[in-house]
């Protein structure tokens, strides 16, 4: 009796170990921008963008074909429906609450975590088993100068953008559709932008920052995390995706639950 | 001027325990061989504060640097030119990026002074052909250029080099031993140079100062 018991406490402790030492990871992440030498700054900001070109512009294609299609299904569905019980009014609740405030963010953040969280614990993993995180800190450059905060701050202001422009084209992919199913344009707009108010968008964005945290500090703390075998790459890729996903479901639950 | 680098009884954190008592003197260069599990392959880790002895003091340049705190510890490393073991190159960058990581990092240097101290490195060290190849792209030889151009990009007075010769010829190992001296100042080389490795190819034996190998668990000094 008492075995699986022990097995179960030591499980639970490995896991709270595991988010103590994530949460301290995050917290000196954070407070490393302070030390950042004023010189590493242009160093740091070049990382910054090479990642906001990796994590938001080529990400750009997979979100308009993911919004594009997630929102004319479901408009297309909605018209129809909506229309057969004279509810069409709420279309546009149906685009605020269901596409613009929960999936949107939602489906961009899994997005950009399978695509960019994997890339970068797999990227930094590789760096810890080459031996290259301690060549920088042997040449004096903070590993989290250069390879975590760049790639937080990216993670961040990339998913903000990836999910402005999700809500954008979902709205435009909704147009579409209300019009394939005899919806005058004017009608479409006047419904959505009526149910459009200040705290969606504020919602959004609080969210956007969210998911942009986890997908930047999960798979850095993942990846420096390996010691020295080349087997612990796919490993921490693959954790990382994992904790990534479960986080930000949790987050999102969280979200409904308080805003 | 400080001793450059100084162990005072330190007990390495290898299985054996290794006893290490030595000083290396300013422009002098040092070497310390030894089989794989002595612990030789530490020495230039715990030098740089990147590992912790299980007992005694290491100075360097003067400076118990393991006892600064994270921030102050990193900037005193950018005085020293470091060239770990399997040469650290990132493979993101190009070789000429990496020979401009520390200088674009830890000096206040104009990208144009920059550039120009680049160029003249990897034109010493024979890279300027390959200088906007990736380390992948390369030979080993020519990393372990890149890698000694990147130790040295902003004049150390001291260089750290771990198993820097390995897989080279005698001929390049003495190349490279010339290009980390920096050249002669009256008291010997113009940087002082700390080897680790695990043998000193036989032509660079009379280009060094002091010899050391581990045996057992202890620092012999040969002849």
């Amino acid at each position: 009796m008492r075995a699986p018991i022990a097995i179960a406490g030591r499980e639970v402790t490995r896991r709270v170990s595991t988010l103590g030492a994530l949460a301290r990871f995050f917290w000196d992440a954070l407070g490393s921008f302070a030390t950042l030498p004023q010189a590493g700054r242009r160093v740091a900001q070049r990382v910054f963008l090479n990642q906001i070109w990796f994590t938001a512009l080529q990400a750009v294609p997979l979100v308009i074909v993911l919004s594009g299609l997630l929102s004319f299904l479901v408009i297309s569905q909605a018209v129809r429906e909506l229309g057969r019980l004279g509810a069409t009014e709420l279309l546009g609740t149906l685009m605020v609450v269901a596409i613009v405030r929960e999936l949107g963010p939602l489906l961009t953040a899994l997005a950009v975590a399978g695509r960019s969280g994997t890339a970068i614990a797999a990227e930094l993993a590789t760096n810890k088993v080459m031996g290259e995180v301690d060549a920088l800190e042997g040449m004096g450059i903070d590993p989290l100068h250069y390879l975590v905060l760049p790639r937080l701050g990216a993670a961040v202001v990339s998913v903000f953008c990836l999910i402005v422009l999700f809500d954008a084209v979902a709205i435009v992919a909704g147009l579409t559709a209300a019009a394939a199913n005899g919806m005058s344009p004017d009608r479409y707009f006047d419904i959505v932008l009526r149910s459009l108010a200040f705290g969606d968008a504020a919602v959004s964005i609080v969210k956007s920052v969210a998911f942009g945290v986890i997908i930047g500090t999960l798979p850095s703390f993942h990846g420096l995390r390996v010691r020295r075998a080349a087997t612990e790459v796919p490993i921490a890729a693959s954790r990382s995706v994992v904790g990534s996903i479960v986080a930000i479901f949790l987050s999102s639950a969280l979200f409904v639950a308080v805003l | 001027m400080p001793t450059p680098l100084e162990f005072d009884d330190v007990v390495l954190p290898n299985a054996s325990g290794t006893v290490c008592h030595f000083t290396v003197p300013p422009h002098q260069v040092v070497v310390i061989s030894g089989p794989e599990d002595s612990g030789v392959g530490q020495l230039g880790r715990v030098a740089l504060g990147l590992e912790r002895p299980r007992r005694g003091r290491v100075l360097l340049l003067g400076e118990d640097i393991s006892a600064l705190p994270r921030a102050a510890a990193l900037a005193f490393r950018r005085r020293v030119g470091y060239l770990p073991a399997g040469d650290g190159l990132l493979q993101n960058l190009s070789l000429h990026d990496n020979v401009a990581l520390p200088l674009r990092f830890g000096t206040g240097l104009a990208e144009r002074d920059i550039e120009g101290r680049i160029r003249i490195i990897l034109t010493m060290l024979h890279l300027s052909d390959v200088g906007l190849a990736r380390p992948a792209q390369v030979n080993e030889e020519q990393r372990r250029r890149a890698a000694l151009a990147r130790a040295v990009a902003f004049d150390p007075e001291l260089v750290i080099l771990e198993q820097p010769f390995d897989g080279l010829t005698d001929r390049v190992a003495a190349e490279l031993l010339e290009v980390a001296r920096g050249g002669v100042s009256a008291g010997g080389s113009r940087r002082t140079v700390f080897i680790t490795g695990h043998d000193v190819p036989h032509l660079l034996r009379q280009r060094v100062d002091l010899r050391y190998r581990v045996v057992g668990a202890k620092l012999v000094r040969e002849a």
